[in-house]
């Protein structure tokens, strides 16, 4: 039952989450200690500020019992595995605490509003830019898979070595150096012009702000894809039910798009999902470079202003996105494929 | 396994490897690259690049921002470029009381179309030493440039540096050449010395720089007030150009073709070592996971799944800024990360190996597990984990790369990442200093397509079905 298959394989998902985060937990637990304790002496120096009429030991005695007040408030006084667990779960229900440094656009402190401001606009960045990838990867490794050893085939397997090393962050700054400051035809960074413009004009201002990187991703991102798809339908081609609906005399497009396509379904899933997983893993970074306000970018700024909540809150949220996507393409797989939820021991 | 099995296994895979062309091109960039890294002493131009890469001292001569020498070619008017001059003639002679002039006299030959930025003398003393330092230009005429009393130095540098000194003695110089009303109109702050020390002398000088080439002599005048504790020793001129080196220099004056050459070395035992522990790793975990089966490999495969569900750049960013680890903590991260890459393709290779019939007699004839496992299995496997050995190289360094260029990177080595880091914050890519972030990057690229190349050969070699039929 694909149902039973779906319930498992989230609940699975959640679980595997759930771990993960308690490594990382008991991982940086000293770090998130330092700062929620450091935070707390800022509460209680502020308090202190406020009083009037007492005298120093009465202030002392205040500080210390607010100070106890507040460490039983953050369990800090708990044993070390209670707190680790304590912490689990804050993050688990997306209470990530309030930020030492940065803040969200509206001057929000809360790490989710900034995280969670930051998550669409990644989202909207490497969607697109996978979509587009995928595209151009699939109708290319066709291409190359209809005539092995081709030129075509040849040249193109050549460029995917090429860049396969090339560090999308380093594009990304050859291209700016290029297009941005001696051609001078697209904007240097950010997500829009300041102000924004209203009606249409911000949708084509956020096209011209994005086109840039999406370059820079598409430039990179293809080759491998069509790679794989290469080597996935060129196998598939050497089916004998390929060799009989040729002798059928079926169409090559069809015998393509219809018959290759649909057996290459599940793997190409796989690895569009992989490549879209595989751009939150590795290029997150290159945000940095255009400036674009997303998850990556966080990474850069909680760097520099070294704001640890911040810092961990952006990783959960990337970890569980990335989760997602595992779960996504489990689902997906299990949907196009028969076969693996039947198994069930997926 | 033998000696000689191997030596047959490995003749068997070269004869099928010299027919991938693309394999044998990077094998020749890896051979390059490892040539280049045990003769970097004799390679580098900055002997010291490794150990003082962010020292001030060791690179104030150079000119900051410098683009490489041989832009000379397509600009019209050529810029000197930055030059070292060790040669030099010595002349002694005996004054009164005991007292020794030394003369040291250095020849520069200028025919650049634009003037150099600096001109500066080094000498490392001991003792007292009263220097002079004059230069004598092709049509004649002398400037003093400066003079110095250095006392009670023991082995330090002397550094007299012509841009710095030099104002005073050249705007005298100016006086005796230029016309009364260009010299009403400037002071003497203005002029900048080597724009005078190599123009034409005569009215106009100030505003118009024309050259004048020769050969110029460098003459310093060092005074051994008592030889017996006076030494001076190493004498040699630094004419600073506009251009200078290989790849020119970051805006820390830097020379960047040494900062490359010396991250090679770097680049490649990130790479290298990362991947092949980690397969390592991930053979033994697999096999050991196909060999027990049963409830270990359940375990085991829930382990790996966990590993493999975690973002790798996201954690290693967090993990470098807040542990702040170094160069071998930053590849036991990256290991710990990449092992499970062969785990999965291993794990079933050695499910089907188990129940081959000669490890059911090598059971039979009592032997142990270990013996079964490293002797017959792990010989077998191994080979199928160098392609992906090497296709796993070029992501360990875009990896360590990435995490530098955030400036998380060891502070102690030069990677190319941090190059790229530092021309991050000093606004290169607005001042348009290509030859600060094109060179780090395409070797960044270019050992991807070596290890690219070698592994999809392997991997071609290894895996029959995908050759192209």
């Amino acid at each position: 039952m694909y149902k039973w298959f779906a319930l498992k394989r989230v609940l699975k998902g959640i679980f595997t989450y759930a771990i993960i985060i308690l490594i990382v937990s008991a991982l940086f637990n000293t770090v998130n200690e330092q700062t929620t304790k450091s935070n707390i002496e800022d509460q209680i120096r502020a308090e202190s500020m406020r009083l009037k009429n007492m005298q120093a030991s009465q202030v002392q005695r205040f500080q210390q019992q607010r100070r106890e007040e507040l460490y039983r408030l953050y369990r800090l006084d708990r044993p070390l595995f209670e707190r680790i667990l304590f912490r689990t779960w804050n993050v688990l229900t997306l209470n990530f605490g309030k930020s030492t440094v940065l803040k969200s656009s509206r001057g929000d402190r809360e790490v989710l509003a900034i995280v969670g401001e930051a998550l669409p606009r990644s989202m909207l960045l490497f969607t697109v830019a996978a979509a587009i990838q995928i595209f151009v990867g699939i109708i290319l490794g066709l291409k190359k898979a209809q005539k092995p050893g081709a030129p075509l085939d040849r040249t193109t397997s050549l460029i995917t070595m090429i860049v396969y090393g090339m560090p999308t962050f380093w594009l990304a700054m050859i291209l700016i150096m290029f297009f941005v400051y001696q051609l001078k035809i697209f904007p240097s960074a950010g997500m829009h012009s300041v102000p924004p413009p209203e009606g249409i004009m911000y949708y084509l201002d956020l096209l011209w702000h994005m086109a840039l990187p999406l370059l820079t991703l598409l430039l990179i991102g293809f080759w491998g894809i069509s790679f794989v798809v290469r080597n996935i339908v060129l196998s598939i081609l050497q089916e004998d039910y390929i060799m009989a609906a040729r002798a059928r005399g079926i169409p090559e497009n069809k015998v393509l798009f219809g018959h290759t396509l649909r057996t290459a379904a599940p793997p190409l899933l796989t690895i569009s999902i992989l490549s879209l997983l595989g751009s939150i893993s590795g290029a997150i970074i290159f945000e940095g470079i255009f400036s674009w306000p997303g998850l990556g970018n966080l990474y850069w700024i909680a760097v520099q202003q070294n704001d640890i909540p911040v810092l961990m809150g952006d990783l959960a949220i990337t970890v569980g996105l990335y989760q997602l996507g595992l779960i996504v393409l489990d689902l997906t797989y299990g949907f196009m494929d028969p076969r693996i939820k039947v198994g069930g021991k997926a | 396994m033998n000696f000689a099995d191997i030596k047959y296994r490995l003749n068997e895979f070269w004869s099928e490897f010299k027919k991938e062309r693309s394999g044998l091109i990077g094998l020749a960039i890896l051979v390059i690259a490892i040539l280049v890294v045990i003769f970097e002493p004799a390679i580098l131009p900055w002997k010291e690049a490794n150990r003082k890469w962010r020292s001030i001292d060791y690179w104030q001569d150079n000119s900051a921002n410098a683009p490489p020498a041989w832009t000379n070619a397509f600009t019209k008017l050529k810029a000197p470029v930055t030059e070292r001059i060790e040669t030099f003639t010595r002349e002694e002679t005996e004054l009164d009381g005991g007292v020794k002039l030394e003369t040291y006299t250095f020849e520069y030959h200028y025919k650049a179309d634009k003037a150099p930025l600096d001109v500066i003398f080094h000498v490392t003393g001991n003792g007292d030493i009263p220097v002079a330092i004059s230069i004598e230009r092709p049509d004649g005429e002398i400037i003093d440039i400066a003079q110095r009393f250095e006392q009670g130095l023991a082995g330090q540098d002397i550094r007299i540096s012509t841009d710095n000194e030099a104002r005073e003695s050249v705007f005298s110089f100016v006086k005796n050449h230029e016309s009364e009303q260009a010299l009403e109109m400037m002071s003497g702050k203005s002029l900048r010395p080597a724009d005078i020390i190599f123009n034409t002398a005569g009215p106009g000088m100030v505003n118009a720089f024309s050259p004048l080439k020769g050969t110029y002599k460098l003459i310093a005048n060092i005074m051994i007030l008592d030889p017996e504790n006076t030494k001076v020793e190493d004498p040699y001129i630094v004419v600073t150009g506009s251009v200078s080196g290989i790849l020119g220099t970051d805006d820390a004056k830097r020379d960047l073709f040494s900062g490359l050459v010396a991250g090679l070395k770097w680049a490649l035992l990130i790479g290298l070592l990362t991947s092949a522990i980690s397969v390592l790793i991930g053979v033994m975990y697999g096999i050991i996971s196909a060999y027990f089966g049963g409830k270990v490999d359940s375990v085991m495969q829930f382990i790996y799944q966990i590993v493999n569900s975690m973002p790798v750049l996201p954690v290693l960013i967090v993990i470098s800024a807040i542990f702040k680890p170094n160069i071998f903590m930053l590849i036991g991260v990256m290991v710990a990360f990449f092992w499970t890459g062969s785990v999965m393709t291993v794990r079933s290779m050695a499910f089907q190996i188990k129940e081959e019939t000669y490890i059911e007699a090598a059971r039979a004839l009592g032997a142990k597990k270990s013996r079964i496992i490293f002797k017959h299995m792990v010989p077998i496997l191994i080979p199928y984990s160098f392609a992906s050995m090497a296709l796993s190289v070029p992501s360990a360094i875009v990896y360590e790369s990435s995490v530098s260029l955030l400036g998380l990177g060891d502070a102690t080595i030069v990677t190319w990442g941090q190059i790229l880091h530092d021309a991050m914050s000093g606004a290169a890519i607005l001042k348009g200093i290509w030859w600060w972030i094109l060179p780090p990057g395409l070797l960044i690229a270019i050992m991807g397509m070596t290890f690219a190349f070698i592994g999809f050969s392997m991997d071609k070699i290894l895996h029959p079905k995908l050759k192209t039929r």
